[in-house]
């Protein structure tokens, strides 16, 4: 093939090609040299591209010297597979022809090798095979932001998937009603058919998006879609993000998050009865005009009844109260995004946080039989109710202005009223029991 | 004889360095200014030989994964160990002559060098080609890249190597060939695929054999 021109295949590739005849005969290239003798030969076609199911007839001409060098002891090989010799046949003294029916997608993208051999099995041409169909029309395009300032866009190619030849997929995109085709340029962002657009996308005006697949026995291009990521039609699908972290997804007229991410549940102190959910905003809202109300849900570690906390509001915490004491928990948060550049529309409510799991402390308070824990007379009180009482103190500090309460204070009280009420019992003949009677007496 | 395949003859009372049979023995006095930079440099440059070895051991078998890599990616017969390719020319180089282990050290040191200056321009070549060939093998794809970078980095270390031993070659440099050796990748795929797998065992031949004659400047390897 002379140098610089492209060949028959490729130019065929851009334009939907007539399937081929059955006999096809191109211009003669040429051919390395046989490592070691002085004959060489020409394969023809050379690099055709072909159908599933078409035929192919090919010749292997060889030149040398002396000239006239026979064609008697040459054989065939694809991909380092001799083929059977009823498969050849001799056309001249020269040439060996080889006819192949019904051919099966090729073996790899680089094409499949046939080769002329010599009758001593040295190598006298070769040529490659590019077997497949032409691309089916991509289909199910769907798009995201991850800050209303990008798209990524994801597709499938069509219905047969295999080509079984290099298909190359080009995402196109335009502004509706004006504007030039934009190629996206980083592939395979989210998988292998994906394309992402970083920069310099157009909010409140809608794009037209679309992906061309091309291959070397044709191209197809897929239904556009046409997208405002403020305001788009009802009709996308919804794709699961791909990526972990955040994005908004763009869906009808209205946006989700990713859940939140960084959520902790912990312990508050001692207390048996509550835990503590932390968690972080989703920092594509900070970009936007948008406020947030969560949701926490949680259950029990070996029951599938989740209780649901509403109107968690704005906050980025919560404390859960009323658990069992000693019990695992499983807890998830989610967002619903609203007020999209001052507007009240609420969004949708994103997934579900991953699971995060705490347990309460153990309960200290005797069972039934079981020890006491309670306080015994004139010593500190212990367990929840004074940690209760701590918490309370502390807020009533920070809230009440009352910067003189202390737990110094309720101690001193507490031990006042145990010496106190020890002393009325005394007087009164009443045991710690309860017991009416003497001290030293049995009960009457 | 090059300084290089005797140790000289100590001056002014020195002793030879037994440990170091193969790293010259400056001559010197004890008012020779340059004595103790010479005698410092001797360590330094063993470590320089042992370094340059090591790099020519690992890129060694990194040329042998991309040669692995490559032939898998062409397809069968390519990876068959009954293929038999011709041998196509390549402009600027050729495979280490049999004659090249009769060669003085140097000589042999020169001749890598020149083969690794070589090699670049025509492992590019044939990553331009594979990029349109095997699109969607970016392992091959990088490996033919870091092949070509590799080479020009131990070439470049053994030509500092055969300066500091007083053996570079002083006469104009050549320039390395331009990448001719695309001739077949104006004609079809086929030859393209065998020229490349001809580079590929090339690099891994000049590889191999640099790494072989390095390991000669090494104490206990033979001249």
């Amino acid at each position: 093939m002379p140098a610089g021109r492209r060949g028959p295949a490729a130019q065929s590739a851009r334009r939907p090609p007539p399937l081929l005849p059955l006999l096809l005969l191109l211009c003669v290239l040429g051919a390395p040299r046989a490592g070691s003798g002085a004959h060489t030969a020409v394969i023809s076609p050379q690099d055709p591209t072909l159908l599933i199911g078409s035929s192919l007839l090919a010749t292997c001409s060889v030149h040398g010297d002396p000239p006239g060098a026979t064609a008697e002891g040459l054989y065939w090989t694809l991909n380092g597979r001799r083929l059977p010799p009823e498969l050849s046949r001799v056309l001249n003294a020269s040439t060996l022809a080889l006819a192949l029916a019904n051919l099966n997608g090729s073996r790899q993208r680089s094409g499949d090798n046939l080769v002329c051999h010599a009758r001593d099995g040295s190598i006298l041409a070769g040529s490659c095979l590019y077997v497949g169909l032409p691309p089916e029309k991509p289909v199910n395009i769907s798009c995201w932001s991850k800050n209303m300032k990008d798209l990524t866009c994801r597709w499938t190619p069509g219905a047969h998937g295999e080509t079984f030849l290099h298909t190359n997929y080009s995402l196109k995109y335009k502004l509706r009603w004006y504007g030039q085709d934009n190629t996206c340029e980083e592939y395979h962002t989210v998988g292998p058919h994906s394309c992402h657009i970083p920069k310099d996308l157009a909010l409140f005006t809608p794009y037209e998006i679309w992906v061309e697949a091309t291959n070397r026995l044709g191209s197809a291009r897929s239904d556009v879609l046409t997208l405002d990521i403020l305001d788009v039609g009802s009709h996308l699908p919804l794709p699961s993000p791909a990526t972990p972290g955040l994005s908004l997804l763009v869906r009808g007229k209205v946006v989700t998050t990713d859940p939140p991410p960084d959520v902790h549940v912990s312990r508050v102190g001692g207390l048996e009865d509550q835990l503590s959910v932390r968690w972080v905003s989703p920092p594509a809202l900070k970009d936007f005009l948008f406020q947030a109300k969560y949701q926490i849900r949680y259950r029990v570690e070996d029951s599938v009844d989740w209780k649901v906390v509403d109107d968690v509001s704005n906050q980025t915490s919560c404390r859960l109260a009323g658990l069992k004491p000693g019990t695992v928990y499983f807890v998830q948060v989610r967002c619903n995004p609203f007020g999209i550049y001052g507007s009240k529309k609420a969004g949708i409510w994103s997934e579900w946080s991953h699971p995060t799991a705490a347990s309460t402390p153990r309960s200290e308070r005797p069972g039934p039989g079981g020890g006491a824990c309670e306080p015994r007379g004139g010593e500190p009180s212990s367990g929840p109710v004074r940690r209760e009482l701590k918490q309370f103190l502390g807020w009533l500090k920070k809230h009440a202005y009352c910067s003189n309460l202390s737990f110094r204070l309720y101690d001193q009280w507490r031990a006042w009223m145990q010496k106190s009420h020890k002393t009325r019992n005394q007087d009164e003949g009443i045991l710690p029991s309860g017991r009416r009677g003497t001290a030293r007496g049995p009960a009457r | 004889m090059g300084f290089l395949d005797r140790p000289r003859a100590p001056r002014g009372g020195q002793k030879p360095s037994m440990d170091h049979p193969y790293v010259p023995s400056f001559p010197s006095t004890p008012e020779d200014p340059q004595t103790d930079s010479s005698v410092s440099l001797l360590p330094h440059l063993e470590a320089k030989i042992r370094q340059t070895h090591s790099l020519a051991h690992l890129l060694t078998k990194y040329a042998e994964q991309l040669l692995q890599e490559y032939v898998q990616l062409q397809g069968d017969p390519f990876g068959l160990p009954s293929f038999s390719p011709p041998r196509l020319p390549v402009a600027g180089l050729s495979a280490p002559a049999p004659s090249h282990a009769g060669l003085p050290v140097h000589e042999r040191l020169r001749l890598d060098a020149a083969a690794l200056a070589a090699l670049p321009p025509l492992l590019d070549a044939v990553c331009r080609r594979q990029a349109e060939l095997n699109p969607r093998a970016p392992r091959l794809l990088r490996r033919l890249e870091d092949a070509a970078r590799q080479a020009r980095a131990l070439g470049a270390a053994v030509e500092a190597l055969l300066a500091a031993l007083g053996a570079a070659n002083r006469g104009p440099r050549a320039e390395p060939p331009a990448a001719t050796a695309s001739a077949a990748s104006a004609t079809g795929v086929f030859p393209a695929k065998v020229l490349g797998l001809r580079v590929c065992g090339l690099y891994r031949e000049w590889l191999s054999r640099t790494e072989g004659d390095l390991g000669q400047l090494l104490p206990g390897g033979s001249a």
